[in-house]
């Protein structure tokens, strides 16, 4: 392999981790925007996602990479599958929000933020009893399809990986601009008492809020099964980590910052790995995590001076 | 009538003393099963990545324990047993924080004479110190790493001096070493990058292997380490592409073996890949599945036994049991549980208290025949045999595909340095 193949390859690899670690993210900063709650049951949201995922596969007669499946078919099975994957953890998300969260909102102090720790290790240990420890060989019906630059290889999975979240990001930007519902968030996130005083549903919002990110959530965990072959209870933890390393890096709260912050650990990750040793890869992330924060304490697109009062 | 009468009152009281009699003896002799049972540790990671390979260690044990107890068990004692989990949720497969805590709740109780277990080096470095404080034996039938036993690094894994760690394998320091010689000589390889994934048995394997390779002339073109977490190996495996080593030698266990194999299978399909026992077992066979799994290579630190006539009846017996195909290291438990079986008895029958010190002394002059041959151990508690057999994962469509023997077949002995 030539040092631009080399590089190529790496880049490819570093913008599908982006584009996972992008959809994760989205999930972190959108509850944070609203409510200023770190989510950490977002984690374990993405884990779950990508079983119910694998066991709706499982039930349509896909078992690991026996059966393939090519063009239509293919498309459609991904897309039912994804939809109802994001219908399935978005209802999860939704759950946890309103039985779980309500209750302590603007309670004040670590409370809820400790909640969500706790509910994060319910659904992991849920998952961990009932499925057992060991590696999932996942169910796979993509073809392996390679296109090749010299040595570096494109393979559809990537392409389907790239496909899914930048359709899911413009459909969130556009719902987030555009939509009266979308409207109404960005007027809770900036003010929460003002947009319950000119009418705004903040219930409605906040519950909406979390159904869309683990919606999200959900179809990472989908692409991270078809990705690697493989899903494990565990699977929430590295990726949840780097995630919301991405949002912090990106400036919570932001949503285009998750997805510039998402690709960026990606990237890092790929040619940090490449370039030093895949052993420093924490290093490396959080090293530059520190130093954005320290000239930019609210991440790379976070702006300075906060709407709230 | 007054003969009747005394008669009868004679009678009664004969009566009443036969009853306490019978009292006092089922009293004595239920005393007696109750001082006439010992217990045995087994510490395993039984959940988690390795699951599937503990539970075939501990069907060993238990197989060896069930026999002896359907004899009457040893030399008048019923052997019971105390089962740990040394694996956590928090690190998906073996947790060393777990197998310390297991093991101080293990000494604690003092009808446990010696224990059996670990499966891994990991658990291993973090239970010896706290067994040699208490004078309590283990012996391992699969962990590996050479640290443990090694006399130069006694103060750190057993302060109090005598060799508290036996095994019924060999160590790394012949498993890495004898492998980078079959790289070498039987597969011709030149260049080599390796990978190990930051555990105790890991890293000491891929190290052992690492300096037996450049002895061999094999240029070890890089090494890096895996985050068994990580679920994306895919840059280190572009990285490894782009050197073009002839293999790739990974040290380290299932968790992160499963996921290199199925990314290896993308990225560097025909590269030569191996591994040493951490990926030889039934864990890293259905984790990885076919066809990522195809072509790696694997050891085993001790001589191949399940198709060995010797333990065809062990074999038959364990399949019938437990509906699971053994591995070699079932019967490399089953034999380790013979050795301190072995070592209880010959307490017993030389009249002295069968108790912690006793049993371990007992252990280390062992010379006992078993299915992989006469076991005997060291000063250190390393068997004397070291033998490193060689595998290669073939898929054969004729047997199920979780049948580790006819999935994995035994490809032969791998050259002593």
């Amino acid at each position: 392999m030539e040092s631009w193949e080399i590089l190529l390859q790496q880049v490819i690899n570093g913008l599908s981790l982006g584009a996972m670690y992008a959809l994760l993210a989205l999930g972190f900063t959108m509850v944070y925007g609203i409510i200023e709650l770190i989510n950490f049951a977002h984690f374990n949201i993405f884990m779950v996602g990508s079983f119910i995922a694998m066991w709706l596969m499982q039930l349509m007669g896909f078992t690991g990479q026996t059966h393939i499946l090519y063009g239509l078919p293919l498309v459609g099975l991904l897309v039912l599958v994804l939809c109802a994957t994001m219908l399935s953890t978005g209802a999860l998300g939704a759950l946890i929000e309103r039985y779980g969260l309500r209750a302590l909102r603007g309670v004040s102090g670590t409370a809820p933020m400790i909640t969500t720790i706790g509910l994060s290790y319910i659904l992991f240990n849920v998952i961990l009893l009932t499925t057992g420890a060991d590696t999932k060989n996942y169910s796979n019906p993509m073809p392996n399809i390679r296109w090749e630059f010299g040595d570096a290889v494109l393979r559809l999975r990537e392409v389907m990986l790239w496909g899914v979240s930048v359709v899911l990001m413009i459909a969130l930007h556009y719902f987030v601009r555009r939509t009266k519902m979308g409207k109404a968030m960005q007027a809770t996130a900036q003010d929460q008492e003002a947009a319950r005083m000119v009418g705004v549903d903040v219930d409605r919002v906040v519950i909406i809020t979390f159904f869309i990110g683990s919606a999200l959530a959900g179809a990472a965990g989908l692409i991270f099964g078809l990705y690697y072959n493989y899903t494990s209870f565990i699977i929430g933890y590295t990726a949840g980590l780097r995630a919301f390393t991405a949002a912090v890096l990106g400036g919570i709260g932001n949503i285009p910052g998750a997805m510039l912050g998402g690709v960026l650990i990606g990237l890092i990750e790929s040619l940090g790995g490449q370039y030093l040793a895949v052993r420093w890869t924490d290093v490396i992330i959080f090293s530059i995590l520190v130093l954005v924060l320290v000239f930019r304490p609210t991440g790379l697109l976070g702006r300075a001076a906060p709407t709230k009062s | 009538m007054k003969q009747s009468r005394h008669t009868r009152r004679v009678f009664n009281f004969a009566a009443v003393a036969s009853v306490a009699a019978l009292a006092g003896v089922a009293g004595i002799s239920g005393l007696q099963a109750q001082s006439k049972s010992i217990k045995l540790g087994i510490t395993l990671p039984l959940t988690g990545a390795d699951a599937d390979d503990a539970a075939k260690i501990e069907h060993g044990f238990q197989l060896a324990i069930d026999d002896a107890n359907a004899k009457g068990g040893v030399a008048g004692y019923k052997i019971e047993t105390v089962i740990f989990d040394s694996a956590t949720a928090t690190a998906g497969q073996y947790d060393p924080a777990q197998a310390a805590t297991n093991t101080k709740k293990l000494i604690s109780d003092p009808a446990v004479v010696a224990n059996l277990g670990p499966q891994m080096s990991g658990e291993g470095k973090a239970m010896t110190p706290i067994l040699s404080e208490a004078d309590l034996a283990t012996i391992t039938p699969s962990s590996t790493n050479p640290d443990i036993t090694n006399p130069a690094m006694a103060g750190t894994f057993k302060p109090k001096g005598k060799a508290i760690y036996f095994r019924t394998v060999t160590t790394d320091a012949f498993q890495g070493p004898n492998m980078a010689n079959y790289f070498a000589q039987n597969l011709k390889v030149k260049t080599v990058y390796v990978l190990d994934d930051s555990g105790a048995y890991g890293v000491g394997i891929a190290d052992s292997f690492q300096k037996q390779a450049e002895k061999d002339g094999i240029k070890v073109l890089g090494r890096d380490q895996l985050n068994p977490k990580e679920a994306d190996y895919t840059t280190i495996l572009t990285k490894i592409k782009g050197l073009k080593p002839d293999a790739l030698y990974y040290g380290g266990v299932a968790q992160a073996g499963v996921k290199l194999a199925k990314q290896a299978y993308d990225i560097i399909p025909n590269m030569i890949k191996g591994g040493g026992d951490g990926i030889q077992g039934g864990s890293f066979l259905k984790g990885g599945g076919f066809p990522a799994v195809e072509g790696w290579y694997s050891t085993n630190a001790g001589p191949h036994l399940t198709e060995d006539p010797a333990a065809a009846a062990f074999v038959k017996a364990f399949q019938d049991k437990y509906k699971d195909v053994p591995s070699d290291y079932s019967i490399t438990a089953y034999d380790a549980a013979q050795v301190v079986l072995d070592a209880i008895k010959r307490v017993a029958d030389s009249g002295k208290e069968v108790n912690r010190a006793n049993v371990r002394d007992a252990m280390q002059t062992s010379n006992l025949k078993t299915l992989q041959g006469v076991v005997s151990f060291d000063e250190n508690g390393d068997i004397k045999d070291r033998t490193v057999s060689v595998f290669q994962y073939k898929h054969d469509a004729k047997y199920p595909d979780d049948d580790l023997t006819h999935q994995n077949p035994y490809i032969g002995v791998a050259p002593q340095s």
